[in-house]
């Protein structure tokens, strides 16, 4: 950004400034002028969304555990197995529990707020955790490489000039914020990252609120000029923003009762998170991280499996998330906010000897919301078909692919459309998304294939759709049914074969 | 073009700095003028030969312990290989101390050599942390081991790391053993992705498989370390147990050539296979291109186009395999090739905190308590020193992860040192040490810009003490200010439009030149006339010149320039 170049813009916009410490009028972003500058459609225009890293390849069948499997679960990891009793149950769902620590989950879960999405992944995983952050982050296939990320190209697409161009009338705020030092590679855009880093919004205002003239904005030529280039750019965009995410910062509050500072870092960055939304600061997504995920060893209490490291990391995570979504209730900002969390593999199946688990592939997802749709989108991994390593331990295979997810989050969250979707995802086609959906957002169940009613990949949500739930046949694909089924309600575009003499019973 | 052919003119003050900053922490004005009109290969040797491999140990810094002043991890009654007595209660102190004593290696008391600079670049390679390692013994040992190989063979290194008790904690070796669900994979997993191979070749494929990791687990089975934390304990050893070692023959796949590793047991079968597995590792033939375009990257830009891959990281690497895998030579012939030298790498990369914090140190010479009783204004300063590297993201001796410090291996490289985040506490740090900042009592870490201004004034006192009469020697003038301050102090050159900014916008703040000229006779005057004077007009005119030193100074250490190196 050209800081003389953003003041001439703003002040041609009689947008009142204060010269020494570039505060900015925090009202002018809600004024009518500002508004009326608003491209889409204000709901979609508001909506928010809140990626958790979950750093160090989270252990995801300690987690998310399958009950209905509970001896062959056991039996591949009895020194870490978490006691069939100690499992929290699950309303409605008998073949699933959460870890013992996770009491704030299960609260969401129960409550409608929560997706489980069972064993995501990608096809021909890769267990080193660079590559394989990499992958999650920019969005690829294991065999294909990119120096954007997901999140960073879909910003880059709405807000197209950043960083030169911005901030803008119409868009004073940061694209994103990374509550940390540096900045994940999931914002990276085609020029440098689309998100701005803080640690807290009070401290950074006092640090960059200093900030003296510009000086000329001479190059040497090369990598020397393109570093200083970049230099200059970070200290403009502070400043720039500094002031703005203050105001935010200020006129926003947490209604919610989060634990002390220092106790949960997730819980103390998502407090300033939540402050900030309440604050009306118009940042479309955020990045905070919880690491310490990489449990090679000693993951649960030399006494109780239910107790120890991993234990402590998903109290954290669930703790954080909980407070988190009921300090957005209290806001009245919940509808605007959807969260996700990722991490960059699951681990073994198969525990190993050090009471640990070693690098594995698919895990668990959470999606967490007011507008989530499914409880569950997938099934439990299968643990009497798992992969076999050489060694003899085993892996959990993928059964939804991530970007899937992403999928979602472009086009029915942001309301991107179906090109673009594929294409932010390096996909072509113009009129199916070529990672369909998995209706994280749409009471629908729909087919996403021809195939047997029972076959899980059929639907979109992996699984059959349950008795509750409005399903959609679409156009093309023609579905077997060898069994009398019931559903809530059914829209037929494509077809039904029955193979006997059955029906399907809708509810209403 | 220019690769790795040796740079034959002598060093400029330009040329002779653009070394210094990269093969140390950053130079001092006298160690860039000593260097000015060497050649390459003599300023090098100096920096080689400087080198040295044992300074005196740490010692223990609390003032209120009786052991204060005292080595805590050997002395001369020490029997060789062992410890003074393990002491857990003051373990996290001690495991500072040893940060602090590194640090205080970088900022250099002794003759400028570059064995810290490259210790850190294999610190960073061979992660481990003093979080995770926890046993300040373990810290200890594991930094000797890369201080005293950094310069040595690449071979001896990994097979001793693989070893090392620290190594052998931080990536769960100790807890791999033969037997169904007890292989632990972390360090087979990293030995080859991060210390020696590489993930992927510059085409992107796979350079091993996740068989090679199982079955290097398996070839690394056995190994254990002795006395951890063990209270009084006055030694530590890592030890090999042949019935926890995986005894059968290991296969591994085309990516090592089919190499079969023969199984071997009894007491020598660990070492044994480990020499197999280091001469497999190290005849794949992307390991010696993955550590030669890691220190390209480390020393010259970290930009690596397929030009540089083709014409440099190639033929060094074929330099390091022909010279059987020793360091100091490869080092060597890249600090003195025509491409470090060339004009598009001086100022290629931005500093890292380390090069921003102890390069300002170093650059404007801030004299560091020594170290004697009272030891709390040396602790002190060592604290805030490593407190604010630390809080730019590069916490000495405790990597966030694994791989080392993100600015290293990820995308964007040295680019993601500088951040809105963190160039708000540069500007901070910057700004506390032109101000002149208390670190303890009496100590201050301050550049004290007045006190480098009037050490330019020739003839200081040679004034009437009536501004009426003309001063007997004339005064300084702001381009002067300016040009000493900007000596070598960037590795690129500013254009004049700048320097006329820096000078009427920072210094002057839009009111005439002369005037400085006036204000600073004005301040020579009341200094050697002080009974002229009430002793509020004496605080003005320092108070005058004072500021308008101090914004310029902090507003250099804020320019983009000054970040990169």
């Amino acid at each position: 950004m050209n800081r003389r170049n953003f003041l001439k813009s703003t002040s041609s916009l009689a947008l009142p400034i204060a010269l020494n410490g570039y505060s900015l009028n925090a009202l002018a972003r809600n004024s009518t002028l500002v508004q009326s500058l608003l491209m889409t459609n204000a709901a979609v225009a508001d909506r928010i969304l809140v990626v958790i890293n979950v750093s160090g390849g989270n252990d995801g069948l300690n987690m998310v555990i399958p009950l209905d499997q509970y001896s062959a679960y056991n039996s591949l990891r009895s020194n870490i197995a978490i006691p069939q009793n100690k499992v929290l149950a699950l309303t409605g769902n008998d073949a699933t529990g959460l870890h013992p620590a996770m009491t704030g989950l299960q609260s969401l879960y129960n409550d409608g707020k929560l997706t489980v999405i069972h064993s995501v992944g990608y096809p021909n995983p890769d267990q080193s955790h660079q590559r394989s952050s990499d992958i999650w982050m920019t969005g690829v296939s294991s065999n294909q490489y990119a120096d954007t990320g997901w999140a960073g190209r879909y910003l880059d697409d709405r807000y197209p000039g950043y960083p030169d161009a911005y901030p803008t009338a119409a868009m004073e705020d940061p694209l994103a914020l990374q509550i940390g030092y540096l900045t994940s590679t999931t914002l990276l855009g085609p020029v440098q990252s689309m998100g701005i880093a803080i640690n807290d919004p009070n401290s950074f205002y006092t640090l960059v609120g200093s900030a003296t003239a510009t000086p000329p904005d001479y190059l040497p030529c090369c990598d020397a000029g393109d570093k200083i280039a970049h230099i200059r750019q970070q200290q403009a965009l502070s400043v720039g923003y500094a002031a703005q995410i203050k105001a935010a910062f200020d006129a926003g509050t947490t209604r919610a009762t989060y634990p002390t500072a220092g106790q949960n870092s997730l819980a103390d960055q998502l407090k300033i998170v939540a402050r900030l939304i309440h604050g009306g600061l118009k940042t479309k997504i955020y990045f905070v991280s919880l690491g310490g995920f990489d449990t090679h060893s000693a993951q649960v209490d030399t006494a109780d499996n239910s107790l120890g490291a991993h234990a402590s990391l998903l109290g954290k995570l669930a703790g954080g998330i909980k407070v988190f979504q009921d300090d957005l209730a209290l806001q009245g900002t919940a509808d605007k906010v959807i969260g996700m969390t990722f991490s960059e593999f699951g681990r073994r199946a198969t525990s190993n000897v050090s009471k640990g688990t070693d690098h594995g592939i698919a895990a668990p997802m959470f999606v967490f919301g007011q507008n989530v749709q499914h409880p569950t989108i997938g099934l439990n991994p299968d643990l009497s078909n798992l992969t076999v390593n050489s060694d003899g331990t085993k892996n959990i295979p993928m059964q939804i692919d991530f970007r899937r997810v992403y999928t979602d989050l472009l086009n029915d969250w942001f309301g991107v459309d179906v090109a673009k979707a594929n294409t932010l995802l390096f996909k072509t086609s113009t009129t199916a998304l070529e990672f369909p959906t998995v209706s994280l957002f749409s009471k629908v169940v729909e087919t996403v294939k021809t195939g047997n009613w029972a076959d899980k990949t059929v639907w979109s949500v992996g699984r059959k759709p349950f008795a509750t739930e409005f399903v959609r046949v679409n156009a093309g694909h023609t579905l077997t049914v060898d069994t009398p089924l019931v559903v809530r309600n059914i829209s037929l575009l494509g077809k039904i074969r029955y193979t006997g003499p059955f029906s399907i019973r809708v509810t209403g | 073009m220019p690769y790795l052919d040796p740079y034959t003119p002598t060093l400029t003050a330009r040329t002779a700095a653009h070394l210094l900053r990269r093969a140390t922490f950053g130079p001092t004005p006298p160690e860039i003028a000593a260097f000015t009109g060497r050649t390459a290969a003599q300023a090098v040797q100096t920096l080689l030969a400087n080198v040295n491999l044992s300074p005196p140990q740490p010692v223990d810094l609390d003032d209120a312990q009786a052991t204060v002043g005292q080595p805590f991890l050997q002395n001369a009654t020490t029997p060789a290989g062992d410890y003074i007595a393990y002491v857990g209660l003051r373990n996290s102190d001690f495991g500072n101390y040893i940060k602090y004593w590194w640090l205080n290696l970088m900022i250099q008391p002794g003759p400028v050599n570059l064995l810290d600079k490259l210790t850190l670049f294999w610190q960073n390679h061979f992660v481990t942390t003093r979080e995770i390692t926890n046993d300040y013994r373990f810290v200890w040992s594991y930094l000797t081991l890369l201080r005293t190989n950094a310069l040595g063979n690449f071979r001896d290194l990994v097979t001793k790391m693989t070893k090392e008790p620290a190594m052998l904690r931080y990536l769960n070796g100790d807890m791999n053993e033969v037997g169904t669900g007890k292989a632990n994979e972390n360090y087979a997993r990293e030995l080859q992705e991060l210390f020696t191979v590489g993930t992927v070749d510059a085409a992107g494929n796979a350079n091993y498989t996740e068989d090679d990791v199982r079955n290097a687990a398996r070839v690394l089975t056995g190994w254990k370390y002795t006395n951890y934390t063990k209270e009084a304990s006055t030694n530590f050893a890592t030890t090999f147990t042949s019935t926890k070692h995986d005894s059968t023959a290991k296969t591994f796949s085309g990516k090592y050539n089919n190499t079969v590793i023969a199984g071997r047991t009894g007491a020598t079968a660990g070492d044994l296979e480990l020499t197999d597995l280091v001469t497999m590792l190290l005849n794949h033939p992307q390991t010696a291109r993955f550590i030669c375009r890691k220190l390209y990257r480390w020393y010259v830009n970290d930009t690596v186009t397929a030009d540089i891959e083709t014409n440099v990281i190639v033929p060094l690497a074929q330099f390091f395999v022909a010279g059987n895998y020793q360091i100091q030579p490869i080092v060597q012939k890249l600090l003195t090739s025509q491409i470090f030298y060339d004009e598009a790498n001086i100022g290629a990369m931005i500093k890292s905190p380390t090069e921003f914090v102890v390069g300002t140190v170093r650059f404007f010479q801030l004299p560091i308590a020594p170290l004697t009783a009272p030891y709390a204004p040396f602790r002190k300063t060592m604290e805030y020193l490593y407190g604010k590297i630390r809080d730019l993201q590069l916490d000495l001796l405790d990597q966030p992860t694994v791989f080392g410090y993100d600015p290293y291996y990820q995308t964007g490289y040295s680019k993601l040192w500088s951040n809105t985040n963190t160039m708000a506490v540069r500007s901070d740090i910057s700004d506390r040490l032109t101000n002149g900042q208390l670190i303890y009592l009496t100590t201050y870490l301050d550049i004290a810009p007045l006190t480098r201004a009037v050490a330019l004034q020739p003839n200081f006192g040679d004034i009437s003490v009536s501004n009426s009469v003309p001063p007997g020697t004339a005064p300084i003038t702001c381009v002067q200010v300016l040009d000493s301050f900007l000596t070598n102090l960037l590795a690129t050159d500013l254009v004049q439009v700048q320097k006329d900014f820096l000078i009427d916008t920072i210094m002057m703040q839009a009111i005439p030149r002369s005037t400085w000229e006036f204000e600073w006779n004005t301040y020579r005057r009341t200094v050697t006339y002080p009974g002229s004077y009430t002793t509020s007009a004496i605080a003005n005119a320092k108070t005058a010149v004072n500021n308008r030193l101090k914004n310029l100074l902090k507003f250099l250490l804020r320019l983009a320039e000054y970040h990169v190196f």
